[in-house]
């Protein structure tokens, strides 16, 4: 015969298995911020600079977070700064249409493997190879209506702009 | 019949119902296929199959805009050339009790247009390497052209035969270094893919660092007055106009000098001294002659 004590645990059991359940959701528990590695050993005609190295790789998570936040949250805000030219007008036109069709986008868990290809004689363009791993979910009307585990390679253009290096082009491609 | 008997059947019951449910909705999601076309040019239309009978809603997720619209299954999902303009990866979906989803890509077009980029917009002559130039193979729809197109690169300047080096671009990029000429003026440089693509850049190239100095001088009513001849780069390019030239005198212990630009070629001072002096003059690294006046007559 169950005590009372029992019957006690037995419901507070069940009301947070029915609480972790109703609440728990992916994006909950992803990691917000995005991971980043850049490789510049195969970077040409010039050498990266070790301070360049570290401002693309701050920039360009920095890129990755914002439009994660842009395309989630349907928000232009976040695209001002990190991304210029067609990125920019690309990702723009994308929340635009993202909120006449009431759908939103999830990046989550994301990992990038960045590689330097590129980078011009006088400093002022670098081409990337990215190789990002990401949870990627589409939601209509708050309901999820695609996920996916994805791993997409981008061919990335990036210039130093009055503070920091800038998106201008981000080209998703079959691989490299 | 007991009725712990029957409390069993009706639970047997509800696990059936449930798993009939299950397999249902299960054969219903595999009901919907979609046929997501293979190859895709940016800017091109496009047809999405799909089987299957019923309204549903499609959705279209690209890199530049996405799509809502009510379908009929079993018929195929017309997409305008509009709706296929950005290069990169699109998500397909079709929801009617459940989703289907397919990705696919569209590839840039063929290069119509270029970024050009030059380095720098004044250069000295004679110049190893000084001028670098970096050009970006765009479609027109300014996707990045990532398959390998050749490049020309030409320059040239007034009066000599144009030079050219042909570059294959690389991930939609092609680049060159070279150095400049050795004769001052604008250096007309020009990147094209074919003969319908062309883009030109013009860069000055101007008289480097003065070479030799050569100076004289004779006194006047208000001391001495100092000039060089004409100066010139080691390629025998006059200066610009503004080069300053430092003249320095040497009277015994005391030493004054005096900064004068160059104007049409020569630089001009005036030195007030009265006693025996010596007098020098320098610009960048080139020192000029010494030229030694007996006091004041």
């Amino acid at each position: 015969m169950q005590t009372r004590f029992h019957k006690r645990v037995e419901f507070a059991a069940l009301l947070l298995t029915l609480i972790a359940g109703g609440f728990w959701h992916p994006a909950l528990a992803a990691d917000s911020s995005p991971g980043v590695t850049l490789n510049v050993s195969k970077a040409n005609p010039r050498q990266v600079e070790p301070l360049t190295e570290s401002a693309i790789l701050r920039d360009y998570k920095f890129a990755w977070g914002s439009l994660g936040a842009a395309l989630q949250s349907n928000s232009l805000a976040p695209l001002n700064g990190p991304f210029v030219g067609e990125a920019a007008s690309h990702l723009a036109a994308e929340v635009k249409t993202q909120q006449q069709n009431d759908l939103t986008l999830r990046y989550a868990n994301q990992r990038h493997k960045l590689e330097a290809v590129f980078y011009s004689p006088e400093g002022d363009i670098a081409e990337l190879h990215d190789t990002a791993e990401y949870d990627f979910e589409i939601l209509a009307g708050g309901k999820s209506i695609h996920s996916e585990h994805a791993v997409v390679h981008y061919i990335v253009l990036m210039t130093p702009g009055a503070d920091r290096w800038v998106i201008r082009h981000l080209q998703a491609v079959p691989q490299f | 019949m007991s009725s712990s008997t029957s409390t069993a059947w009706k639970g047997h019951k509800l696990i059936l119902a449930l798993a009939l449910g299950l397999l249902g909705s299960f054969a219903l999601a595999q009901d919907v296929t979609l046929q997501v076309p293979a190859g895709l040019i940016a800017g091109n239309a496009a047809t999405i199959g799909t089987n299957g009978s019923g309204s549903a809603t499609f959705y279209l997720v690209g890199p530049a805009a996405s799509i809502k619209r009510e379908v009929e299954l079993g018929r195929e999902i017309s997409l305008a050339a509009k709706d296929l303009q950005a290069a990169g990866r699109y998500v397909a979906v079709v929801c009617s009790s459940n989703c289907t989803s397919q990705v696919f890509f569209v590839a840039p077009g063929k290069p119509v247009d270029l970024s050009f980029i030059v380095h720098p917009s004044r250069a000295p002559v004679a110049e190893n390497e000084a001028i670098s130039g970096v050009a970006l193979t765009f479609d027109e729809f300014r996707n990045l052209v990532v398959t390998p197109s050749t490049v020309q690169f030409q320059w040239s300047t007034k009066g000599s035969n144009p030079m050219s080096r042909s570059s294959q671009t690389r991930e939609g990029i092609a680049w060159f270094r070279t150095s400049s000429g050795k004769t001052a003026g604008p250096l007309q440089i020009s990147a094209a893919i074919g003969n319908d693509v062309s883009t030109r850049r013009v860069v000055q190239q101007v008289a480097s660092i003065p070479c030799n100095l050569r100076i004289k001088g004779q006194r006047t009513a208000k001391g001495i007055l100092v000039e060089t001849e004409p100066i010139r780069d080691c390629s025998g390019n006059p200066v610009p106009d503004g080069t300053v030239v430092t003249f320095t005198a040497r009277d015994g212990a005391k030493m004054s000098t005096v900064d004068a630009p160059v104007k049409q070629d020569v630089a001009r001072a005036t030195i007030l001294a009265k006693g025996p002096v010596t007098i020098s003059a320098a610009s960048g690294v080139a020192m000029g002659n010494e030229l030694r006046l007996s006091g004041k007559e």
